[in-house]
C-alpha cells in the first residue's frame, strides 16, 4: 500500500516530473532536421526527434545503471550516476553527429550551412553564403554539433535520474523488489519516449538547436506539458510498487 | 564475475567489434528494405509520375522495427538458454526468429504500401519481393545475432542489471537511431539522386525525381545496398562501435573502486566529447573549403 501523500514518494514524483521535463528540453537542443535533413535539404541529424532523443538516452540509461550496479553505495552517489547517464549519452550522440558529418561532407558533399543564422554564433562563420540553392541549410556546423551535445547531456541526466528515483523506491517494494532494475529501466524507457514525442508536435519535426528562433518560441509550452504529463507517469511509477 | 586489465580489454574490442559489424548491417538492411526517411522519395516517385523497382518497406521508424526484431532474438534466446542450450546455439536461434518476423513485417509493409498506390499506377513486382525479402531477413539476421551477443555479453560476463531482451531491445533502438540519422543520409541525399553533380547541394524541387537506372538496367534495391555497401554502412557501424567503445573505455582502462576513481572516468568521458567537437570542425572546415559558398555576397544580401 502506497501513499501519495507520504514526503518521500512526493519527492519521487516531482524528481521524475523534472526529469521528464529536462528530457522534453534536450530534445530541443537536439539539432534534428528529419526526412529533408536526409535528403541534405536541411540542417541537422537526418532523423526524428524521437529516435535520437530516445537512441542517446538510452545509452545514457545503460551507462548510469551499471554506474548504479558498480557502486557499493548507490543511493548516496547520485551526482554520479546522473553525471554518468550524461556521459554515455553526449557520446552517443556525438559519435552519431561526427559519423553524420562525415557522410555530409565526404558521401553526399555539401558544406555545413545553418539557415537560421547568419554566423555561426560558435566559429562566426558565414552561413548564408553556403546554403545551397532550394533548401533550408544542410548538414551540422559546429552550433549545431554544439546544442546536440548539450540536449544529450540534458537527456543522459533525465534519464538516469528517473532510474535513480525508481529503483531506489522499486527495491523496497514486496511487490516487484527482486527485479526492481528491470521495471525501473523499462519505465525510464517508457517516460523518455512520453517526453521525446511532446516536443515533437511543438518543434514540427525539425529543430536546428538552441540558436533556432523555434526553440524560445516553443520551449516553454512544451516544458509544461512535459512536466505535468510526467507527474502523470510519476503517479503511475509510484503506483506501480505497491498498488493503491 | 571479476575481469583483469587484459581481459576486460579483451571483451571490450570483442563488443566494439560486435557492434561495428550490427551497426554497418543495420544500415545495409534498411537500405536494401528501403526504410526511414529516404523511403519517403521512394514513396513519393510514383505520385511524380516515376515508377520504380525499388522496395518500399517502412514498417515503423527505423529504431522501432529494429528493436522489434533485436528483442524478439533476445527473448527466444532466453528461454532457450533456459532449456539449456548452448549460448552459440540459442543466440543463432534467436536471431534467426528476429529475423522471420522483421521477414514478415517487410512483406506486408512493402505488399501494403504498393497496393495503397494503386491510383498512380505502381506495380507489386513478385520477382523484387522473392528477390529482396530474404535479403531483409539476412541482413536483420546478422544484426540480431550481433546485438544479441552483445545484450548476452553485458549480461553473463560484465553484470549489466538488465536482461538481456532489454539490453537488445535498447542496443536495437540505438543503432536503428544511428543507422538512420548516419547511413541512410548516404542513401537518401546521395544514392537516391546519383545523376546530379557531386556537391551541387540537393533543390527541394528534386523530391521523387529518384534515380531508377542502375549501372546496368533498371535499379533495383540490391543495387542501392551494393552502393550504399561502401560508404554508408560502414559509416554507421564506426559510429555504433564508437558508442559501445567509447561509452565503455574509460571505465575499463581505469578500473575504478572507489567513487573518486569514478568521477575520474566521467572526465575522461567529457574529454572525449571534446575531441569529437573539434573533430566535428575539422569534417566542417573541410566541406566548406571543398564545395562552398554556392552564393557570392552581393547575391546573399539581395
Amino acid at each position: 500500500m502506497v501513499s501519495l501523500l507520504d514526503p518521500v514518494i512526493l519527492q519521487s514524483i516531482l524528481l521524475i516530473a523534472i526529469s521528464g521535463t529536462l528530457i522534453c528540453i534536450a530534445v530541443h537542443f537536439i539539432p534534428v532536421g528529419g526526412a529533408p535533413a536526409a535528403m541534405a535539404q536541411a540542417t541537422g541529424i537526418g532523423t526524428g526527434t524521437v529516435e535520437l532523443a530516445a537512441g542517446s538516452g538510452l545509452v545514457g540509461l545503460i551507462t548510469a545503471s551499471y554506474m548504479y550496479s558498480s557502486l557499493p553505495d548507490p543511493q548516496s552517489q547520485m551526482l554520479l550516476i546522473l553525471a554518468s547517464g550524461a556521459m554515455g549519452s553526449m557520446i552517443m550522440i556525438a559519435c552519431t553527429m561526427l559519423m553524420g558529418s562525415m557522410v555530409y561532407a565526404f558521401g553526399v558533399g555539401v558544406p555545413f550551412a545553418s539557415a537560421q543564422v547568419k554566423n555561426d554564433p560558435i566559429t562566426g562563420d558565414r552561413q548564408d553564403l553556403y546554403m545551397s540553392k532550394g533548401t533550408q541549410g544542410q548538414g551540422l556546423p559546429t552550433v549545431c554539433f554544439v546544442s546536440g551535445v548539450i540536449g544529450g547531456m540534458l537527456g543522459g541526466i533525465g534519464g538516469a535520474l528517473i532510474y535513480y528515483v525508481l529503483i531506489g523506491l522499486y527495491s523496497q517494494s514486496a511487490i516487484i523488489g527482486t527485479s526492481a532494475a528491470a521495471v525501473a529501466g523499462v519505465f525510464t524507457v517508457g517516460v523518455f519516449y512520453v517526453n521525446s514525442v511532446i516536443p515533437s508536435y511543438g518543434v514540427g519535426g525539425t529543430i536546428e538547436g538552441f540558436h533556432d528562433p523555434k526553440f524560445r518560441r516553443v520551449l516553454p509550452k512544451d516544458a509544461f506539458t512535459s512536466f505535468c504529463v510526467s507527474i502523470m507517469c510519476g503517479i503511475v511509477a509510484v503506483l506501480i510498487a505497491g498498488g493503491m | 564475475m571479476v575481469l583483469d586489465l587484459t581481459m576486460s580489454m579483451a571483451i571490450l574490442a570483442l563488443m566494439g567489434a560486435l557492434a561495428t559489424i550490427a551497426g554497418c548491417l543495420e544500415d545495409l538492411e534498411s537500405d536494401v528494405g528501403s526504410q526511414s526517411n529516404p523511403n519517403s522519395q521512394v514513396q513519393l516517385a510514383p505520385q511524380m509520375g516515376f515508377l520504380h523497382r525499388i522496395y518500399n518497406k517502412a514498417i515503423s521508424g527505423e529504431p522501432v522495427s529494429n528493436g522489434l526484431s533485436a528483442v524478439t532474438a533476445g527473448t527466444v534466446t532466453v528461454v532457450l538458454l533456459d532449456a539449456k542450450f548452448y549460448p552459440l546455439m540459442a543466440i543463432v536461434m534467436g536471431a534467426f526468429v528476429g529475423a522471420i518476423v522483421l521477414g514478415i513485417f517487410a512483406t506486408t509493409s512493402y505488399a501494403g504500401r504498393v497496393a495503397s498506390q494503386t491510383r498512380f499506377k505502381q506495380p507489386l513486382y513478385m520477382d523484387i519481393m522473392r528477390y529482396t525479402t530474404p535479403s531483409i531477413i539476412g541482413h536483420n539476421f546478422i544484426v540480431n545475432f550481433c546485438l544479441v551477443s552483445l545484450a548476452y555479453i553485458q549480461y553473463e560476463i560484465l553484470a549489466y542489471p538488465f536482461s538481456i531482451p532489454f539490453l537488445a531491445l535498447i542496443w536495437g533502438i540505438t543503432a536503428g537511431a544511428i543507422g538512420s540519422s548516419v547511413g541512410d543520409v548516404h542513401y537518401g541525399a546521395e544514392r537516391e539522386f546519383q545523376n546530379r553533380e557531386f556537391g551541387c547541394g540537393l533543390n527541394t524541387s528534386l523530391s521523387g525525381r529518384i534515380v531508377r537506372k542502375a549501372e546496368s538496367g533498371l535499379r533495383n534495391s540490391i543495387d542501392n545496398v551494393w552502393f550504399c555497401a561502401k560508404f554508408g554502412g560502414p559509416a554507421t557501424g564506426i559510429a555504433l562501435g564508437l558508442v559501445v567503445f567509447l561509452s565503455s573505455w574509460p571505465a575499463t582502462i581505469m578500473q575504478p573502486k572507489t567513487p573518486a576513481d569514478y568521477w575520474k572516468t566521467i572526465i575522461v568521458g567529457l574529454l572525449i566529447v571534446f575531441l569529437l567537437i573539434i573533430g566535428n570542425r575539422l569534417v566542417e572546415y573541410n566541406a566548406r573549403k571543398t564545395y562552398g559558398p554556392y552564393k557570392e555576397e552581393k547575391e546573399a544580401a539581395s
